[in-house]
């Protein structure tokens, strides 16, 4: 017990010391126009990483265009102006030709029973030969080539309900590149073969969803449980992926993409002032906008246990869900400890008895923030069941466990254990340019200060066994709780 | 479009008034001038070897205070013994999770996990791990759990029978995931299904491995000439030394020959591998044959190749069937090359069912492309620059030097490999590339694995005009528990059987029998049905079941079987898996199963004193329980057949008594899966009415 207060008081000094180091080493700054940059240097090896966040994502899509976030995020790919075409003034001239045609097709199918069908056929002809005559100046995938030419790595972006992210890293002595490529693309992003990246991103739902049980169980669990709120739909729609419009694109750009909505962190052997420079000839030129408005749905009051379930003749899995608030809500940090003393590692409750015990369940999760965490959302646990045992067994399993949880609390020791892990975990964390960068961007952008990486820590030293019953008895009840199971087809169904 | 023009009119506004505002740098990328990239650090890395033999790779690295390190340990799944599939994963697992002598791994859990600390291992192809990661204060009491861990495990039977659960869950769900199903099929076609390289654990396997073996495979690669020790982190060199040799310095159990791998030797029959699903909606594509060495000397040649063909954002293969055909979200691949056996050539792709084939033959049109023309030029320079550019990232953190220098010497390559690598990579000409296309790509020997359903296929997959295999994505089912077969447990097998002719009435009297008619209530959970059977011994057979929703009679002639559905106008052939559940009930029928000791084929095996186990050839098998006081069975056990897979049995006989000349039970009460299924009244049980296969059949 002793050597156990000492180790933690020595996690504590450790976090003090890095995040004073971490000031030390770290700039900021805001341009102009409102766009933010964190800066640090770390010279172990001559490269670094870059890491831009749009704090909009998925669950800004436009009411019937959902996808229209993740949709533009692909766009990345597909270069600038000035990288990636053959001939910019004529293929901006067709790509607006294709947009005309377009307009026309859709004025002519919204007349519904009214419309003329052979001009529908004229029409799609049309839209087809416009489509491939811009496609003429392509110079395909040149945006991502110009990247791994130089060296590159990592090169992504990711769309979640929250936010966009856009990252790779360099040779640290071709930072530059980085500026050049991604403030011309931020500032005038091109809508280059929209509409067959909009087959990818429809392929990427089959993959993600349609050809996979457990996407298809997560997607019936926020559709179940999310009556109002964006964060019911965590993909997009076939049909609304389907019909998507360059258009649409541009507006969510125009609104989202402000320089006040984004930061952009640097990590790796650079040096700051020469950043800041970079960075005001870069982005300054961005014009400022105002800040995109406000997602204003609150999700309404549950009334009572939801259930649903999908056919599915893969081996069973089962999830429920929780309503909780968003992360910036004091109980955060006491549901981050109740989640660790359910589910983390093997001396966690749930391990312990549904894994190693009961044999119940070959795997168990629970994530304390579903499926992001800027709103109000869901604490989930997922549980795959054991070979001849039933979702019915784990979740009543599960209902067991919490109950005892409401009513006996848990283990200090248990507490203890998830708080010392957390400390270490965000130790070990700080090993790498990317996920620097990642944390920096993120965190800044959720709670306004990158501070809130190491100071987060603070507030979870605070919870106590009696915080992680009380979350556990306020927020795991039937008026919070949606259920989603996977069931065996029906006969006659496909197998 | 409102939204657009305003887009446009502030671009506009930027170009056209570069005074007031400083303007958006556009096509400055075309001029940029890079310095020179600052120099790299490659660390030291110290080897020692402790007094036992152990050899340990040293680095120091002091940026975060943790440490951590890892023994490699010469072993792997390639080593497993056939019938003990999965031997060397079991053994890698529950090294860990089953404790040591001293502690339980839950112990160690508690113990670790109240330090943030870890110590893991397992298992894979060629190597077993065993590692530790913890903050630098706690080196000496978790380097202290690592040694016990690696030098005196306990493998507890409760981990290992975890673990046997684990694998059997794991095992029923293998065919449930397309992609997954796509991958490993291919690799287990082209590298041979039977063999190490391409075989996957089997019920069997799992039912086969027991603590002894676990114990044996230990022994036989866990020891100090067949251990090579890595740590890094913050610590001095020196001190850490020390330390290891005090820590692990005195272990020296008995070692075994250094193990020699097996090597691939199976040829692959080329064509298409069909997997039907029907609950996904795209198609998941493997493609290719077997790749080489790492060590061949074109390997730099292919590398490019590969990488113009199948890597990363932009090459060909992207380009055509991503961003050209917007067919999938995921296509790529290449060449493939291990250390010390070859690996594999495959393309990967996962398009909309509708596609298939179209995906396939725009893979099929880049593979001959890239075999038949030169690349271009940018092509090429594009490969070459984009590796010397990112070579750097092999150093960006410490530890990766070290785990290239002790997988170096693990696998007896040279230490500088990456540096030769990097040599042959620039000397690498357009015509190498095609060069090694033709040669080493052989489109005539490639597997197709697709993985979908084809009632969405826009285009027949016989378009390709490949011989197509249809996939069995079905597990192999568990197979029964092998018991323990002697001479003297079957000469007492023998003894119970007649101990059970005794009871119902004599072995004279149950051969005189030739025919049975019953009549049954079963009821099946809530529902109720109206039962008649007839039987002609040894094998004819009629039944009819009056259910809520209709009638259904079945017959078996003794080589063949009709069916008559609920509502059938007709009785139709008997679908094969009904056939199968009526000729494994016909086995079980007391008559002929109590007179097994005189039918040819059978064996009657003893598994307690009142347990036999009668099974024949073709795999039929059931286990007897009796009654001791009574010599009666008092229940039996079996597998049944049947979708959604076999399921264990059990059936209480209760009510025996006289039925004609023998003695028989009146009442069963089955129970599947430890649920009770049916319970059957037996109304009149009559023997030897003469009853004739005509009379039956009709």
């Amino acid at each position: 017990m002793r050597r156990f207060a000492l180790f933690t008081l020595l996690a504590a000094c450790l976090s003090a010391q890095s995040l004073q180091d971490f000031e030390k080493r770290i700039t900021e700054f805001t341009l102009a126009n409102g766009l933010h940059f964190i800066v640090m240097e770390r010279h172990e090896a001559p490269v670094v990483s870059f890491y831009m966040h749009v704090d909009s994502g998925a669950a800004n899509d436009p009411a019937n265009a959902s996808s229209t976030a993740h949709m533009f995020e692909h766009m990345i790919g597909k270069g600038t102006v000035s990288l990636g075409t053959k001939n910019w003034p004529e293929e901006e001239k067709a790509l607006k030709e294709v947009e005309a045609v377009y307009d026309k097709l859709e004025g002519e199918r919204a007349k519904g029973r009214r419309a003329d069908k052979a001009q529908i056929e004229r029409l799609e002809a049309e839209l087809k030969n416009a489509i491939a005559k811009a496609d003429g100046f392509v110079d395909q995938n040149a945006f991502t080539r110009e990247i791994e030419r130089n060296g590159g790595v990592g090169f992504n972006a990711s769309t979640s309900l929250d936010a966009t992210n856009y990252f790779y890293s360099l040779p640290s002595n071709r930072a530059e590149l980085w500026f050049a490529l991604q403030s011309e693309w931020t500032a005038r992003p091109v809508f280059r073969e929209f509409y067959k990246e909009r087959d990818v991103v429809r392929e990427e739902r089959r993959m993600r969803v349609e050809s996979s049980a457990q996407g298809k169980l997560i997607e019936a669990l926020l559709t179940t449980s999310f009556t109002a709120h964006p964060y019911r739909n965590f993909i997009g729609w076939a049909s609304d992926i389907e019909n998507l419009r360059a258009k649409g694109g541009e507006a969510f750009h125009k609104t989202y993409y402000v320089p006040a909505n984004m930061c952009i962190s640097i990590v790796g052997d650079i040096n700051a002032a020469e950043m800041k420079k970079l960075a005001e000839k870069y982005f300054g030129p961005i014009p400022a906008g105002p800040l995109p408005p406000r997602l204003v749905t609150v999700e309404p009051k549950q009334e009572g246990t939801k259930r649903t379930s999908i056919e599915s003749p893969a081996q069973p899995f089962v999830a429920i869900g929780y309503h909780r608030p968003e992360n910036t809500h004091s109980d955060d940090a006491a549901l981050d400890v109740l989640n660790g003393v359910l589910s983390s590692g093997r001396t966690s409750i749930l391990h312990k008895e549904l894994v190693e015990e009961k044999k119940t369940a070959l795997g168990i999760q629970t994530i304390s923030s579903f499926p992001s965490g800027k709103y109000p959302h869901l604490f989930i646990y997922f549980a795959v069941p054991n070979q001849g045992k039933t979702v019915d067994e784990l979740e009543k399993a599960w209902e067991e466990i919490i109950a005892r949880v409401q009513k006996d609390g848990v283990d200090e020791a248990a507490v203890k254990r998830v708080k010392t892990k957390a400390r270490a975990g965000l130790l070990r964390a700080l090993d790498s340019n990317s996920g620097l960068a990642n944390a920096f961007a993120a965190t800044y952008m959720t709670h306004g200060d990158w501070r809130k990486i190491f100071t987060d820590l603070e507030e979870l030293e605070k919870v106590t066994p009696a915080d992680v019953k009380r979350v556990a008895n306020e927020y795991f009840k039937p008026t919070n709780k949606t259920v989603a199971v996977t069931v065996q087809p029906t006969k006659g169904d496909a197998k | 479009m409102k939204s657009a023009i305003l887009v446009l009119t502030s671009a506009g506004f930027l170009a056209a008034q570069p005074a007031k505002a400083p303007a958006l740098q556009v096509g400055a990328w075309k001029t940029l001038k890079y310095g020179k990239l600052g120099d790299v650090k490659i660390p030291d890395i110290e080897i020692v070897t402790l007094k036992n033999g152990i050899k340990a790779y040293l680095l120091e690295n002091r940026a975060l205070p943790f440490i951590t390190g890892s023994a490699l340990v010469r072993t792997g799944s390639l080593l497993d013994p056939a019938p003990k599939k999965g031997l060397s994963e079991f053994t890698g697992d529950v090294l860990r999770s089953g404790g040591t002598k001293s502690k339980t791994g839950d112990q160690l859990n508690e113990q670790l996990e109240n330090i943030a600390a870890s110590v893991e291992s397992n298992s894979s192809d060629e190597m077993a791990t065993v590692s530790f990661n913890c903050l630098k204060e706690n080196i000496d009491e978790v380097l202290g759990v690592f040694v016990d861990v690696l030098t005196q495990p306990e493998f507890r039977q409760a981990k290992i029978d975890l673990l046997k659960t684990q694998y059997r869950s794991a095992i029923a769900r293998r065919y449930d995931d397309a992609d997954s199903i796509a991958r490993s099929e291919f690799s287990a076609i082209v590298y041979g299904r039977e063999t190490p390289f391409g075989s996957e654990v089997e019920y069997e396997n799992v039912d086969a491995i027991g603590r002894a073996d676990i114990i044996a495979f230990y022994q036989r690669y866990y020891h100090p000439a067949n251990i090579v020790l890595s740590v890094q982190g913050d610590f001095d060199k020196a001190a850490m030394k020390a330390r290891l040799e005090q820590a692990l310095g005195g272990w020296s159990p008995q070692a075994g020959a250094p193990p020699v791998f097996p090597k691939v030797s199976n040829v692959a029959k080329p064509g298409l591998y069909f997997g039907e699903k029907k609950d996904v909606t795209q198609t998941f594509l493997s493609i290719g044959h077997l790749g080489g060495l790492l060590s061949d000397k074109d390997y730099a040649a292919l590398e490019v190749m590969s990488d113009i063909l199948g890597g990363g954002f932009d090459s060909r293969l992207f380009r055509k069937v991503r961003t050209e055909l917007g067919y999938a979200y995921n296509v790529g691949g290449g060449w493939g090359a291990d250390y010390n056996h070859p690996g594999t050539f495959r393309i990967q792709a996962s398009t909309k069912a509708e596609s298939t084939v179209e995906t396939v033959q725009a893979v099929l049109k880049e593979i001959d492309r890239i075999r038949t023309e030169p690349v271009t030029d940018i092509e090429l320079n594009t490969a070459k620059e984009k590796v010397v550019n990112r070579f750097v990232f092999n150093f960006d953190r410490r530890v990766k030097t070290l785990t290239r220098v002790v997988r170096y010497d693990y696998h007896g390559y040279p230490r500088d490999f990456l540096a030769q690598y990097q040599k042959s990579m620039a000397a690498v000409t357009k015509a190498d590339i095609l060069r090694v296309a033709k040669q080493f790509i052989d489109p005539a020997k490639f597997v197709f694995v697709a993985v979908g359903n084809p009632d969405s296929f826009k285009t027949p997959l016989t378009d390709l005009k490949l011989p197509i295999s249809k996939l069995e994505l079905k597990v192999k089912e568990p197979a029964k528990p092998a018991a323990e077969v002697s001479e003297a447990s079957l000469a007492k097998g023998k003894a119970i059987l007649a101990k059970i002719q005794q009871a119902v009435g004599g072995i004279d009297k149950l051969k005189s029998v030739k025919d049975l008619t019953t009549t049954a209530t079963a009821a099946l959970g809530n529902m109720q049905a109206k039962q008649k059977t007839w039987v002609i011994f040894p094998n004819q057979f009629r039944q009819e079941q009056e259910l809520p929703f209709g009638k259904v009679i079945a017959t078996w002639d003794g080589t063949k079987g009709m069916f008559t559905a609920p509502g059938a106008p007709a009785a139709v052939p008997m679908p094969p898996p009904i056939q199968k559940q009526l000729t494994d009930e016909l086995f079980r029928g007391w008559v002929m199963l109590l007179q097994s000791d005189s039918i040819a084929g059978r064996t009657i095996n003893a598994l307690s004193e009142n347990v036999i186990e009668i099974s024949d050839k073709s795999g039929q098998s059931v286990k007897v329980t009796i009654d001791p006081a009574t010599g009666l069975p008092a229940k039996s056990n079996f597998q049944m057949a049947g979708p959604p897979g076999s399921s264990e049995i059990e059936v209480i006989y209760k009510d025996w008594r006289e039925a004609g000349p023998i003695k028989l039970p009146h009442q069963t009460e089955m129970f599947q899966a430890g649920r009770k299924a049916a319970e059957t009244k037996f109304e009149t049980i009559s023997i030897n009415s003469g009853v004739t296969l005509a009379e039956i059949m009709k």
